[in-house]
């Protein structure tokens, strides 16, 4: 489905990947945890081609290619196949919600109008939009916002979704509006791999967790091999950060 | 185009400088005077006087350089010699060129303090007067310093404006860089007018993008340590509230 | 002071058709100008290797010399760069039979693509680069990102100084006498040399620029904020 590997990139001489591993199978929900600065958004990010990574090789939807040698014609062949959920949203400002999700249909993908507004109607209805069809993204809240962002990303049937920290902009009571979402794609089969730091949602929805520290992957596996028995140190003081003692044998 | 002549031009012309920056000093010092009252008469509480500055400043807006220059240059003499019973007949064509520039920068200007002025946060003015200063001791010690930091970006662009559109001043037959220029093309019987103006250029081209340059430099000095925004706000929200570009500025 | 006001009046009556020539000039320069500029203004914000270098020793010229100089070397120049295009084309025409309103409108034009394409290129700056990302994570090329996503906001964003850019042109175009072209300025200032009469020429070309201007300026800012609408939520 995806697979990289070997992926290194450094900014200048700061060295963020060196030598990740990633694999996501068809419906896996994958979520990437580790503290800030460790490479997780970076790998996600040369993933979709927004920074190009140094070394590595990246396998998805019958592409097989190094990440040096792909050419423009490449770079957007995989980007058809990958859709992107952004921390800050991005919404086209100039578009209105369903603009938004029509858009890569229509633009990107030469889709007819009348079957991308069907479609696009269709993913605003899921993420719970359907009466905001016509709302500037300047007139939503940040949650309906990041609504529109998956459904935009969900609306040209990807391979697989990245989402980059999707909750880390929004203010913690619209957190939950996008996390039921996430969990209903997840629930139907969607394949994703997630940059999160909402613990809870790793635990109980990811089929695979995988730990990041200082540009490599420490550990990875079920959700309750890692929270429950971390085998690595640094997991071990990283979970305990972040779940506290008395979380941590849930 | 003959290298040589654009050369020897550029040495004639080059002297005449002092007269451009005559009329610039000059403009840009009764100009900011001028726009200082004016921009208080826009901010106080006389009506009149607020309605007389506003209609000043849109007037002036709306006319170009060169026609104020004639009128100035044709109505001023008629009207001092009616009026004030002053003879200016024989003044230098350069006083004309300093009253039309005045005139516009006042107006400019007076937009420009305005905003500087309302850009600095009303908090600053209060908690002056909190630690007992009194209204002008806090207007002129504590609002007005940081005013002038949000106007300061802009006299690079008031100076480079006043440098390039004093050129104007030919037309009344001042003798600065233009005004040399247009009389060694007249003696060349308008035969070499390219070289003659390619050799001008050579003049004003390096000079406006020295003053970009050297405005720069001034808004990093001066921005950086004088200009902080308010706890919690980012710079660019401080850069956003209504003035042009304020580079340097950080937390 | 004492003004002939029938002179003024019938001046003022004279003058108004230059008021034409002032907008064809405008026009056609802005035309020239806002496409072109918007190429230019991209090659900068892009920094397309050497296009950008070249863009930016033009647009510094402009901005750095004054538009009379330019005027100067405009109509100096170019009636022999013309002289030998109509040659090479086989024209047969003598260039000096030209309307000094052609000169006019490639003065107006070269110096206003340099204004837009800086007006341009800042608009293009202020487009968030995240807006660019999120094209190219549906599927978009850079063009077509381009075209439907950040153009389009930077737009928007450059309504303001590019409304101010008209009325500035406008006001510029008051330069155009010096190429003996008839606008406002031209006609007024003969008929006050004809009749001595120069207070009153003057005042009546004060008189329609301001009142022009100020029209426009109005005008525009009405357009300006019909456009905008959509982005007031």
């Amino acid at each position: 489905m995806l697979a990289v590997t070997n992926i290194h990139k450094a900014f200048g001489t700061n060295e963020v990947l060196r030598g990740v591993d990633i694999m996501v199978e068809k419906g896996d929900v994958v979520v990437l945890l580790g503290a800030s600065g460790s490479g997780k958004t970076t790998l996600l990010r040369c993933i979709n081609f927004l920074e190009l990574a140094d070394q590595g090789h990246i396998r998805v939807g019958g592409i097989d290619i190094a990440f040096r040698d792909a050419r423009k014609k490449d770079i957007h062949a995989i980007r058809r196949k990958i859709s992107f959920v952004f921390q800050n949203y991005n919404l086209f400002n100039n578009k209105t919600a369903l603009e938004n999700v029509t858009e890569g249909l229509i633009i990107g993908r030469g889709m007819p109008k009348s079957q991308a507004v069907r479609i696009g109607k269709a993913c605003l209805d899921k993420v719970g939009l359907a009466n905001k069809f016509d709302s500037y993204p300047g007139q939503l809240s940040g949650g309906q916002q990041q609504r529109v962002g998956i459904a935009r990303a969900v609306a040209v049937n990807p391979e697989v979704i990245l989402f980059d920290e999707p909750t880390s902009a929004l203010d913690p009571e619209l957190i939950g509006e996008v996390l039921d979402v996430m969990k209903r794609l997840a629930t139907e089969g969607t394949t994703m791999l997630i940059v999160t730091h909402e613990m809870s949602f790793a635990r109980d929805v990811a089929t695979k967790v995988v730990f990041m520290d200082e540009g490599n992957v420490v550990e990875s596996g079920r959700p309750k091999e890692i929270f429950v028995k971390p085998k690595e140190r640094r997991t071990r003081q990283f979970l305990q950060r972040f779940l506290g003692d008395s979380d941590y044998a849930i | 185009m003959n290298p040589r002549f654009i050369f020897e031009t550029f040495l004639k012309l080059l002297p005449y400088l002092t007269v451009t920056l005559e009329y610039v000093s000059l403009s840009l010092l009764f100009g900011t005077l001028l726009g200082f009252l004016a921009a208080a008469a826009k901010l106080g509480r006389n009506r009149p006087l607020r309605w007389l500055a506003n209609a000043y400043t849109t007037i002036l807006r709306c006319t170009p350089s060169v026609v104020l220059l004639f009128l100035v240059f044709f109505i001023l003499p008629a009207v001092m010699r009616n009026y004030l019973r002053i003879n200016v007949d024989a003044w230098p064509a350069l006083f004309f060129v300093v009253v039309t520039f005045t005139l516009f920068l006042g107006a400019s200007q007076s937009e420009v303090m305005r905003g500087a002025y309302l850009a600095v946060d009303r908090g600053q003015f209060e908690a002056g007067v909190s630690v007992g200063m009194t209204e002008w001791q806090s207007f002129r010690r504590v609002v007005l310093p940081q005013a002038f930091f949000f106007a300061l970006p802009n006299l690079t662009n008031t100076v480079i404006y006043l440098f390039k559109e004093g050129s104007l001043a030919f037309t009344i037959g001042v003798v600065d860089i233009m005004g040399k220029a247009y009389l060694v093309n007249a003696t060349n019987f308008g035969l070499k007018a390219l070289d003659v103006y390619l050799a001008l250029a050579l003049i004003y081209w390096p000079l406006s993008v020295f003053f970009e340059w050297l405005g720069r430099l001034l808004e990093r000095r001066f921005g950086y340590t004088q200009v902080k925004p308010e706890a919690g706000k980012t710079a660019e929200s401080v850069r956003g509230r209504g003035r042009s570009s304020i580079r340097g500025v950080r937390a | 002071m004492n003004l002939d006001y029938d002179f003024m009046l019938e001046t003022l009556w004279l003058a108004l058709p230059g008021i034409l020539v002032t907008f064809e000039i405008a026009l056609v320069a802005s035309a020239a100008a806002v496409p072109v500029g918007l190429v230019l203004g991209i090659i900068r914000a892009r920094r397309v290797p050497l296009l950008s270098q070249l863009a930016r020793v033009y647009i510094s010229f402009i901005r750095g010399t004054p538009l009379i100089l330019q005027i100067f070397l405009v109509y100096n120049s170019f009636p022999s760069i013309l002289a030998v295009v109509f040659a090479r084309l086989g024209v047969e025409y003598n260039i000096f039979n030209l309307n000094p309103v052609v000169y006019a409108f490639i003065v107006f034009s070269i110096s206003e693509t340099a204004v837009l394409a800086e007006v341009f290129r800042a608009a293009i700056t202020t487009v968030d680069k995240s807006q660019l990302e999120a094209a190219y994570s549906v599927g978009m090329t850079a063009f077509q990102g381009y075209r439907r996503i950040v153009i389009p906001q930077a737009m928007s964003a450059a309504l303001p100084s590019l409304c101010n850019s008209i009325t500035d042109l406008i006001k510029a175009t008051s330069l155009a006498f010096t190429m003996s072209v008839m606008e406002i300025t031209a006609i007024a200032k003969k008929q006050g040399a004809m009749k001595l009469s120069f207070i009153e020429a003057y005042l009546d070309i004060f008189l329609l620029y301001c009142i022009l201007i100020f029209t426009v300026e109005k005008v525009l800012k009405i357009l300006e904020k019909r456009a905008r609408a959509y982005q007031q939520a």
